[in-house]
């Protein structure tokens, strides 16, 4: 398939505005202004561009409801913050091709009539920052941003707010309170964002990978954005591949692609042609599927039917090599560490859950412990503020569920099954 | 119309509201921790989830909205589970230390695990361990009993508007803190501590020494200390009081209390409180028995009256005291003794603005609801930080801007620091000046009301300062026209007028400024009030010219009036103001005072001036519960009982009357007496005939001798419910006869060299009582002398250094506070601590107009005391 | 230019100056290292924000610091696919090499080691930044090299 989203980025240059251009930059910008802002929203609505951030909400639906808001100014906000373990889908398109981002928050923008927008980068890409503020400069330099971009009275401001180290803001409205220079806490909805969102301005935030999608819309229109990939979520997505297989890498490929073609024909098979013991599909938060599921199309519809979850579209392949339990260990205590705090059962479960898996990975599990966990994870489900605690929880039920022989193991043994000399709780 | 059914009942609903609230409407509680009323919702304890039809996932009831149609229930297997675990999480790094707990008994935690379990833990790991924290005087943090609920955050941040607590860290390592971490150094209006469900902020004042089940009584009362007036309760054992504490039900303080209300009261406790009458003997005061005392003062003022008339006797009514006490003091001085020379600290200030802001737009003006503030839509304070006078009245600013109000202080705004549009600092003693230009720019373009014709043909008159005239106040004429600007676009504003603008020259002309500018923009006027009674001392008569109901004494109709209902005389003309009382003192012509309930000798200035003029005395008789600075000279000291330890009433600077009541009995019961009953057994010695049993009979006097409070019976005052003008006749058509000071001219606003020596009025203390509040000293435990950094680099001055202040009325070392607040050219004392009251080192005068304090010589030499 | 005035010039940025703070604390940060007391005061007086409220946004945020750091911070990822891919033995390397443990400083002050959660590069793994610079795809081998480029 014809990278779009990646498209020349082996060029060593491909961050510079003047690549960008050469490669028909900025296109679909001219084209977008001298479109209506409601017949851009109606085309995005007709790609069926679903949200590229994990949670797949159809990003026409989310921009019709903040532009039915008459409550100006709006805000436009991209959510730079993949913090999710397993994920740098967005890291090529920040640190590579920052123009086709900014060209795609700017045709938002015209559609949306915001016109200030703040991309909310995480801390831990300092050189993305510098990339992207090198953009915006450029943007300016040629009037891609400012008060009159190209010259047709369309108005639009970017900056860059770098976040500090906090997962949790990659839920929109703990990255509003954190754009707001407060604890980034999810808040209540309703009000949505569209509505009450920043300093309670109607406020779109949307996804690095989704806004860049924008153009590509624009410039092909809606209907052949919508043949490529799965009809239902069609569109190109990014894949990041990573942990055991031959070339880990970000993979643009239509949305459906198989998690085989993904893993096999794409990032070169598991490494070393070992055993592919099991395939968390969309970053940690999403539960792992055993390589009978690997068949399963990525997109936003087929893989809940597989108890599973798109998410963000990362990857994490383990071979035999790889210790689930400690997996599953490494993902709590990561859960546990990005907790906010806000609510009780995941701020106090998570750290629970945490403490009992390092016991059993340590060789000091206790008969018991499996369904205490499983009764943990499930007195969390349904029951926290924001989907972090459920994915925490997710996360422990679909290793139980999958492989309860490995846990068991490491109770009755006390010590590993797949490395068995080892007893180390890392 | 909504309607919602809610496990199975059904609720009507006119507005939409929380499915907790509509619960609680059908009578169903819905448990809950981090909610709490008044407080933004949070969600974060998930306790009150419940199922809704048509939704998946449970809800939490204190967020979601009711809809036309919805279902719910409270109390299924799957909810009670639910909050089963969430209790379960709540307590896997609690400490369970219920034991040694000071919650223990009223811990909402302990409450619904014994409701809801879990009955056993399953927790094995090693909890979360975070050492209890005792840096603080007044307050201890325990974190591992935090909920996390962040109640007290929330109060701190949106009600308090204090900001001094926070959560800090993240997750499960979540803590809240003061920013030092330790110590809080905060407003320590102490409503976290209200709002803590759990043991995790405790109150040190009553560490392990407190039970719920140990209260033996409550008593709902009103506050002791400022003319606000905030209901609170006292939680009495073995006639101690364990706790003052708010409730959000009673009172128009809706459960707030400030620090010197919830925390100050352990002066009542303390040692020093007088126990039995005292006499000078041989040059010592010596105890003595009631009756000798009272035998005694009856038979030296008989032989005062006697040789030099009942008007060589005056008396001083107290802002402490109940308007009973202020009443039978008026009463004995008026109509027993014969003299109207009756005053009291309101003097200062209070009484003359009062007075005379009355005599130009009508009695009443100042009757305003202080609860009504938060509602208006900018606030103009001027004269004093309402923060720390008046705490709960200065809350309702910051409720104002918080809903976006404008607040315009002139001078430094303290409290309000965080809250003012834009600072406007004028050099001292030029507010005038700034006051003149904001009432010129006012009238540029306005065409006159024609409602106030006295007030508009001063205002044609009143000279309008140049921008050159201005260049002395350091306000650029841009900043005058964006205040005045923003004033007149009030639409419901607020002028509060604090005592630093009446106590100095030309007060007349500073007030007529302010209540042309309430009168330009159509704002509610406040007058901020020290202490709890000014108002009931006033309405109690106890001014040298008004009866009770303030009524002009000097008008034959209202004195006759009054005379008629009480069947007893007073003299016709009016008395001796208080100031007046010492000059007359000072030159003999006055021969006795009777004070009640107040310390002249340190609350007005130039204390060595009035300890000689009280020494001229031929008797001096001090009623008070401690002994004080001028019952330490005095002939004869009584002791009275102190503020919980009365029956009465008090009436608060919006004019509610309300009640006090009694808590506990006086240190040796036999000994302390009620101020209006001392004073009724003298009067009864001079031939009074009318008895009074218990406080209602006094009341009920008042009821019949002032027109203001006429109908109103002791019962009906219960409840807050006593609101101006309650079913009385307020005084009308006496307004529009007032003079002002210089109307055409400016004041010559001197360049001192010397820094001025202004009052510190302090948020942790109150006069003189909070000396022996042990908490209160805990926070503001000696005195000190604020200055800011400017100064204090000049001086070579570092916090904490001794600085020696001077001047012709003598000098003081003291410690150095450094504070960037304090304007150029002030420096800060309070007048609290023995020796170091402020007072002492300023000199006054009474002006020509409005007869209240005015402040004179107060510049002082500073500097460093080498060691 | 004093960071007073720097955070100052931030707030142009953002309709309320609150929203300046986790810049504003970023440039405390670098002034100095860490963010003392003094430098949350120093943010707060220059966005006119609470204090309490400052130091409870600083501390929610894992990568402003609360301690003295060394000279250079090395910020190591050892989530799942690091973790795979052998940061755990890296850890240990360091702590023998340097003496260096996680969230702890070696002796002269060179070097800070914090733990990080994901940092972006699992394809790359392990993975740390040094400052704030990117190094990748680390052995015990490279990582010394690397270090030792900073003084």
């Amino acid at each position: 398939m014809e990278k779009f989203l990646l498209k020349n980025i082996e060029n060593p240059a491909s961050a510079s505005l003047e690549v960008y251009l050469k490669v028909g930059g900025y296109e679909s910008l001219n084209k977008a202004l001298q479109m209506e802002p409601a017949d851009i929203i109606a085309e995005v609505k007709a790609a069926g561009l679903r949200g590229r951030g994990g949670a797949g909400f159809p990003t026409g639906m989310k921009w019709d409801f903040a532009s039915r808001d008459v409550k100006f100014p709006k805000y436009l906000i991209c959510n730079a913050d993949e913090g999710e373990p397993g994920t740098f889908k967005d890291r090529p398109i920040l640190e590579k091709n920052p123009h086709l981002l900014i060209e795609g928050m700017v045709i938002s923008a015209h559609a949306l009539k915001s016109e200030m927008g703040y991309i909310y980068l995480r801390g831990e890409y300092p050189y993305a920052k510098i990339v992207l503020e090198k953009a915006i400069e450029e943007a300016y330099a040629t009037g891609y941003l400012g008060d009159n971009i190209a010259g047709k009275g369309v108005g639009f401001h970017l900056s860059v707010h770098q976040g500090a180290g906090a997962y949790i803001c990659g839920e929109e409205t703990a990255l509003i309170d954190s754009i707001e220079g407060r604890r980034g806490q999810p808040r209540i909805k309703p009000p949505f964002p569209v509505n009450v969102g920043a300093w309670g301005m109607p406020t779109i935030v949307n996804n690095v990978e989704t806004l860049a999608n924008i153009p590509l819309i624009v410039s092909i229109g809606a209907e052949k954005y919508a043949a490529i990939g799965n009809p239902e979520c069609p569109g190109p997505k990014l894949f990041s591949v990573s942990c055991c297989v031959e070339r880990p890498g970000v993979y643009e490929l239509p949305m459906g692609t198989t998690l085989r073609e993904i893993i096999y024909d794409h990032a070169g098979g598991v490494r070393g042609g070992r055993e592919l013991k099991a395939v968390i599909p969309g970053g940690i938060s999403t539960p792992v599927l055993t390589p009978d599921g690997i068949d399963c199309p990525m997109d936003f519809v087929n893989l809940p039917k597989r108890g599973s979850m798109l998410g963000s579209g990362a990857v994490m392949v383990f071979d035999d090599t790889v210790c689930l339990v400690k997996v599953c260990w490494r993902a709590m205590r990561f859960f546990e560490h990005e907790s906010c705090g806000k609510c009780t059962p995941c701020r106090e479960g998570t750290g629970w859950m945490r403490d009992i898996l390092e016991r059993i990975e340590g060789g000091f599990g206790r008969e018991g412990d499996i369904e205490l966990l499983q009764d943990i994870a499930l007195s969390i489900t349904g029951k926290t503020f924001c989907p972090l605690g459920d994915g925490a929880a997710g996360v422990v039920l679909g290793f139980i569920k999958n492989f309860s022989d490995e846990f068991m193991y490491h109770i009755t043994n006390k010590k590993c099954m797949v490395n068995k000399d080892s007893q180390s709780a890392g | 119309m909504i309607k919602v059914t809610i496990d199975g009942r059904d609720v009507e609903l006119e507005n939409p509201v929380t499915v907790l609230e509509a619960a609680k409407q059908a009578g169903i509680i819905i448990p809950t921790l981090c909610y709490f009323e008044g407080l933004t919702p949070f969600g974060g304890c998930r306790l009150c989830l419940v199922e809704v039809e048509k939704l998946p996932k449970l809800q939490t009831s204190c967020t979601l909205m009711t809809a036309d149609g919805m279902v719910v229930r409270t109390e299924t297997d799957q909810i009670k589970a639910a909050r089963r675990s969430v209790l379960e999480f709540l307590l896997i790094n609690h400490p369970l230390d219920c034991p040694f707990c000071d919650k223990a008994g009223e811990c909402d935690l302990q409450d619904l695990v014994a409701r809801y379990g879990p009955e056993a833990g399953r927790f094995a790991e090693g909890k979360r361990r975070h050492p209890e924290s005792f840096d603080d005087p007044i307050i201890v943090r325990n974190m591992e009993r935090c909920v996390l609920c962040t109640r007290c955050v929330r109060m701190c941040n949106d009600l308090q508007a204090s900001y001094s607590i926070s959560v800090t860290g993240r997750g499960s390592h979540s803590f809240v803190e003061p920013f030092s971490g330790g110590k809080y150094n905060c407003e320590y209006c102490g409503n976290c501590l209200t709002v803590c469900p759990v043991g995790a902020i405790m109150s040190r004042l009553h560490r392990h020494t407190y039970r719920p089940w140990f209260v033996e009584k409550e008593i709902e009362t009103v506050c002791g200390f400022c003319g606000v007036g905030c209901s609170m309760v006292l939680q009495m054992r073995e006639n101690s009081i364990i706790r003052a504490i708010p409730r959000a039900e009673v009172g128009f303080n809706k459960g707030l209390l400030c620090v010197r209300g919830r925390f100050g009261y352990e002066y009542v406790e303390s040692e020093a409180q007088l126990t039995t009458p005292l006499m000078r003997v041989d040059g010592e005061l010596k105890q003595v028995s009631w009756e000798e005392a009272i035998t005694f003062i009856a038979r030296r003022l008989k032989e005062i009256k006697d040789a030099f008339g009942g008007r060589a006797i005056g008396a001083i009514a107290s802002g402490r005291c109940t308007n009973e006490d202020n009443y039978m003091l008026q009463k004995f001085i008026r109509f027993v003794i014969g003299s109207n020379n009756i005053d009291s600290s309101a003097r200062n200030y209070y009484a003359p603005a009062e007075t005379y802001l009355e005599s130009i737009f009508g009695q009443g003006i100042t009757a305003n609801l202080i609860s009504g503030i938060a509602n208006s839509d900018g606030v103009l304070v001027v004269g004093g930080d309402p923060t720390a006078i008046n705490p709960i009245l200065g809350l309702q600013i910051r409720a104002s801007w918080r809903s976006g109000g404008k607040v315009i202080a002139l001078g430094a705004p303290g409290g309000l620091k965080r809250f003012v549009a834009y600072e406007l600092m004028p050099t001292p003693y030029s507010e005038e000046i700034v006051l003149s230009a904001i009432v010129g720019r006012l009238l540029k373009g306005k065409a006159l009301s024609g409602e106030n014709t006295a007030v508009e043909a001063k205002l044609r008159s009143l000279r309008i300062p140049s921008d050159e005239d201005m260049e002395v106040t350091g306000i650029s004429p841009e900043d005058i026209a964006r205040a005045s600007d923003d004033l007149a676009g009030m639409a419901t504003s607020v002028v509060v007028i604090g005592p630093d603008i009446i106590q100095r020259e030309r007060a007349s002309k500073n007030l007529f400024l302010l209540g042309a500018i309430a009168y330009l923009i159509n704002a509610r006027i406040f007058l901020l009030s020290e202490r709890p009674n000014y108002q009931g001392v006033m309405d109690m008569g106890c001014l040298p010219d008004f009866l009770p109901g303030g009524r002009p004494v000097e008008l034959e109709m209202f004195r006759h009036k009054i005379e008629d209902a009480l069947g007893m005389k007073a003299p016709e003309d009016r008395g001796l103001t208080l100031f007046e009382m010492i000059n007359e003192a000072e030159t003999g012509g006055l021969k006795a005072l009777y004070v009640m309930g107040e310390n002249p000798l340190f609350n007005i200035p130039d204390s060595a001036r009035v300890k000689k003029a009280l020494g001229n005395l031929e008797l001096l008789v001090v009623q008070d519960i401690h002994l004080t600075e001028t019952a330490g000279i005095a002939d004869v000291v009584l002791p009275a009982t102190a503020w919980p330890e009365k029956e009465g009433t008090f009436t608060n600077l919006e004019r509610r009357v309300q009640r006090v009541r009694k808590a506990r009995r006086g240190k040796l019961a036999s000994y302390g007496r009620d101020d209006w009953k001392i004073i009724a057994d003298i009067a009864e010695r001079f031939g009074m005939t009318r008895k009074y049993h218990r406080v209602e009979d006094v009341w009920e006097e008042i009821m019949h001798v002032s027109a203001l409070h006429a109908g109103l019976g002791y019962e009906d005052i219960a409840d807050g419910k006593a609101v101006w003008p309650y079913s009385g006749e307020p005084l009308r058509g006496m307004e529009g006869d007032f003079s002002v000071e210089g109307l055409e001219d400016l004041p010559h606003v001197q360049d001192s060299e010397k820094p001025y020596l202004m009052i510190e009025r302090s948020l942790y203390h109150s006069g003189t009582f909070s000396r022996r509040s042990k908490a209160l000293l805990s926070i503001y435990p000696e005195p000190y002398l604020m200055i800011n950094p400017v100064l204090s680099e000049r001086l070579g001055l570092a916090e904490g250094e001794k600085a020696r202040i001077s001047n012709e009325r003598g000098v003081l070392e003291l410690k150095v506070k450094l504070n960037k607040d304090v304007p150029d050219g002030q420096v800060l004392l309070s007048n609290t601590f023995e020796g170091f009251g402020a007072m002492g080192l300023i000199g006054f005068s009474t002006g020509p107009v409005i007869g209240s304090l005015y402040i004179r010589d107060n510049t002082v030499r500073v500097e460093k005391v080498l060691v | 230019m004093d960071i007073f005035e720097e955070i100052r010039a931030l707030t142009e940025k953002y309709p309320d100056r609150r929203g300046a703070l986790l810049p504003a604390l970023y440039i405390a940060q670098e002034d100095a290292g860490w963010l003392s007391q003094e430098a949350l005061e120093r943010v707060s007086s220059a966005l006119n924000l609470p204090q309490a409220t400052v130091k409870g946004v600083a501390t929610f945020y894992s990568m402003y610091k609360h301690r003295p750091m060394g000279r250079h911070l090395i910020q190591l990822c050892t989530n799942v696919a690091c973790m795979i891919m052998g940061a755990e033995s890296l850890v240990d390397f360091l702590k023998g090499k340097y003496g260096l443990e996680p969230g702890g400083t070696t002796g002269d002050g060179r070097f800070s080691l914090v733990i990080m959660e994901c940092i972006g590069a699992c394809d790359r793994a392990p993975a740390m930044l040094v400052d704030t610079d990117f190094h990748s795809d680390l052995t015990e081998g490279n990582i010394v090299e690397i270090l030792e480029e900073y003084e």
